[in-house]
């Protein structure tokens, strides 16, 4: 089976969008977090979010275009556009029969539930647009993608949550590296909703001011949207035509909790399990691992039983493996977090910089890790894991090496 | 060598009544069950209606789970069942699901926020936020089932299930499971039934009838249909005799405007193609061919080209089935339907009927049962967004 590189990065989200902006952002610690403008949150016991306040979707798409396609429909267009030009990949020439888009989500395209029921309450439901029905359902995220690049390969959406894009991005490792196609548009996009917005504010779990992950006060998650999409394409090809390679997909492994629909098992079973998996698929052990990027929501449960993971599979070398989650600065960014999250390992593994949990202010006795707190660092890492868990007890940890020419 | 990859299990619940058995007398009767709906004010479609889920599911943990996710747990509980599997007391990490569906659950989420907007945000039950994720049905059903392997959940519109059955068949042979529960789910609710009429899609006649010349749409139907997967070895290791073999898979988006089929059907022709050569196989071996039809005119039309343009001649004599007559457009759980019905063929050796069909086109489709030419069928998902998908299946020798 072939080997897969990532070779192009795009991003969209509340600290920059590009990958330049948004990694001299992270690794400067700049945080996306501000108060909601997208709804009036009048009502709901906080008021912050991590809204991408400056996104234009006119920049990727024409005005007909933009009419026709969601939020974060568009978001995932502007994200996988700017994953093919970082690439330099002459996308004209390559033959459009062998490319693929493979994505996540946690929501797919909830205003148009939204817009239904607004219609619904004033009107009726004869009121409700066929249109907000047409571009309601989650595949056509990934259909729009391709429909834009001029894609024909296989085209689907992972809908696993908050794990979605490490699925996403690992379905499009196993299309290339078995031969199906010869390039895939791997990611994960979600965009702010006021649906999100309830479910998380009535699960108790919203941080009223700010996101502290792994720190004795944090208090919880923030909600986020976002995009983030990589170019992956085969190791081999990409050195052939001399590619900027980011980093080496080794593998991925997946689990399920089987316990409870939004609280995580409380000895980290599954967590513990999707590493073990990512590990023995990618080749390594442990010993092998020297940064790991956190799904760390911020919330009390979850940043607990994530270290209780790691400390368990690490053993006494858990707190010497730095690890760090980036959701301090993006708030959750829900299905496309952990595709935000692969953007930035790769960066890491290319750059040697890893970037820091902000907001520390107490460390939690209880955590026992690392957690690169508030100041991005140099530490030349070799091989990541990346680790994301979901509501429906989904769990997935994608593994990334760096590549030496 | 890659591991073969085998169906030792099956599991249906639709509007024909749940259980393959009563799948299988309702296909070979030729009728159909699209109807005018009493649950969803006179809709029409293919209505599971009122169903009780106690005999396959018990009492507990029930109450929770939605419309959807009941007939996902209750299909993979028969292919559980079916295949002999021996449950593992606080559940297996080697066993899992991958289903795929068109909505998850729609009805929960729009509820949730209907709640929200109508009564306010504080009114909004915090329990029934876990069920307004696509991947609840596929998270629930697990927790049911203990299922603490692979769990994913794959949307490719109307192609999701057989998407979703390549995604199991693949992982098996990667050799991440051991044990793959696979399929496709879809309930009709009101916001499906509205979808499905507002975007022009249902039939205004009320008669669903696949490739005929007087098709004027289709109708939504719902249902989750289930093969419990494993590679030949594992089924072998556990003195289990496979049923039928998963061969080759092709999927190609033809990048047509959403909501649109391209009715020169090259893409649709693509992904015929790339199944029966992944199958490593030539048309000439293709004995019988599930369609994908469901009534629409340009995507019947899209789907009649495809197949003339794979096959040429030899179209004629080779017989088809459109099992959308009977169970109409179950949307996620279609493509899955459409390989369970290719199991059962395999088995009787003969296509089930058509529900109202007869020949025409050039097209070998009947309302009468077929003998197929050969022991490998062809299952087609093509999705009105540009999806097209194809898998190829055989009755399984060593």
């Amino acid at each position: 089976m072939r080997r897969v590189a990532v070779t192009g990065i795009g991003v969209v989200s509340s600290i920059g969008t590009g990958k330049d902006a948004f990694w001299s952002a992270l690794l400067g610690g700049t945080s996306g977090i501000s108060t909601v403008s997208s709804f009036d949150s009048a009502a709901f016991p906080v008021h912050i979010g991590g809204e991408v306040k400056d996104f234009d979707p006119l920049k990727y798409l024409t005005p007909e275009r933009a009419a026709v396609t969601g939020r974060a429909t568009q978001m995932a267009i502007a994200a996988a556009k700017l994953a093919v030009a970082d690439s330099r990949l002459d996308f004209d020439a390559v033959d459009k029969n062998r490319v693929g888009v493979s994505m996540g989500t946690t929501s797919g395209e909830p205003l148009f539930v939204e817009q239904y029921n607004d219609a619904k309450k004033a009107g009726g439901e004869e009121a409700v647009p066929a249109e907000a029905m047409g571009r309601y359902p989650c595949h056509t995220m990934p259909a729009q993608v391709a429909l834009e690049l001029g894609a024909h390969g296989p085209v689907t959406i992972i809908p696993t949550a908050c794990a979605a894009g490490n699925y996403a991005i690992g379905y499009g490792y196993d299309l290339i590296r078995t031969g199906r196609v010869d390039y895939v548009l791997a990611g994960g996009a979600d965009a702010f909703s006021r649906i999100t917005y309830t479910g998380f504010s009535r699960l108790g779990a919203i941080a009223p001011e700010k996101c502290q992950p792994f720190d004795k006060n944090r208090k919880g998650m923030i909600p986020g949207e976002g995009s983030g999409m990589l170019l992956l394409e085969p190791l081999d090809a990409a050195v052939a035509r001399g590619a900027k390679i980011y980093a080496e997909v080794l593998g991925y492994g997946v689990s399920c909790d089987a316990h409870h629909m939004t609280a995580a098992h409380p000895a980290a079973d599954g967590a513990i399990r999707c590493m073990q998996n990512a590990m023995k698929e990618a080749g390594v052990t442990t010993d092998d691992i020297d940064y790991i990027s956190a799904h760390g929501t911020g919330t009390p449960t979850n940043d607990r039983l994530e270290s209780l993971a790691i400390r368990t599979l690490f053993g006494e070398r858990a707190s010497r493996v730095p690890m760090s989650s980036i959701k301090s600065m993006l708030g959750h960014t829900m299905g496309a977090a952990s595709a935000i999250e692969a953007a930035a390992c790769s960066l890491a593994l290319d750059t040697g910089w890893i970037p820091a949990t902000m907001n520390h202010e107490e460390t939690d006795p209880d955590c026992g890790v690392d957690i690169v707190a508030n100041k991005s660092r140099k530490t030349n890492p070799k091989i990541i894991l990346n680790n994301a868990y979901a509501f429906g007890g989904n769990n997935a940890c994608l593994c990334l090496k760096r590549y030496v020419a | 060598m890659m591991p073969r990859v085998v169906v030792t299990g099956e599991g249906m619940i639709t509007a024909a009544g749940a259980g393959i058995d009563a799948a299988q007398e309702a296909l070979w009767s030729g009728k159909t069950v699209i109807a005018p709906s009493e649950r969803l004010n006179g809709a029409l479609m293919a209505d599971v209606g009122e169903f009780d889920p106690t005999p396959w599911l018990g009492n507990k943990g029930v109450r929770v789970l939605d419309r959807g996710t009941r007939l996902l747990c209750i299909a993979a509980q028969m292919a559980l069942t079916a295949s002999k599997y021996t449950a593992v007391a606080e559940g297996d990490p080697d066993l899992g699901l991958v289903v795929g569906t068109l909505f998850g659950g729609v009805h929960s989420i729009a509820s949730f926020d209907w709640t929200g907007i109508t009564e306010g945000p504080n009114w909004v039950s915090p329990m029934e936020f876990a069920n307004t994720v696509i991947n609840a049905p596929a998270g629930q059903a697990a927790i049911k089932q203990k299922l603490r392997g692979v769990n994913s959940t794959v949307c490719s519109g109307l192609a999701s299930g057989l998407y979703a059955m390549s995604y199991a068949a693949d992982f098996l042979r990667f050799g991440r499971a051991r044990y793959l529960l696979t399929g496709g789910m879809e309930e009709v609710c009101e916001e499906t039934s509205l979808g499905f009429r507002k975007l022009g899609l249902s039939s205004p006649s009320g008669a669903v009838h696949p490739f005929a010349e007087t098709r004027d749409g289709a109708a939504p139907g719902e249902g989750a249909a289930i093969w419990m997967l494993e590679t030949a070895e594992t089924a072998e290791a556990r003195g289990v005799e496979p049923m039928f073999e998963i061969l080759g898979f092709g999927a190609v988006y033809d990048a047509h405007p959403t909501i649109g089929y391209n009715p020169r059907g090259e893409g649709a022709a693509a992904a015929i193609r790339m199944a029966i050569a992944n199958s490593e196989l030539k048309p000439e071996d293709i004995g019988g061919i599930i369609a994908s039809a469901n009534g629409s005119p340009a995507g019947d039309e899209m789907e009649a080209r495809a197949l003339k343009a794979v096959f040429g001649d030899s179209l004629t004599g080779l017989p088809l089935c459109a099992p959308k007559a009977l169970f109409g457009e179950s949307m996620g759980a279609g493509g899955a339907i459409g390989a369970l019905v290719a199991g059962f063929a395999l088995r009787r050796g003969e296509l089930p009927p058509t529900a109202g069909a007869s020949a025409a086109n050039g097209l070998q489709l009947s309302s009468s049962a077929q003998a197929l030419r050969g022991e490998n069928i062809l299952i087609n998902a093509f999705s009105c967004d540009g999806n097209n998908a194809s898998l190829v299946v055989r009755s399984w020798k060593k």
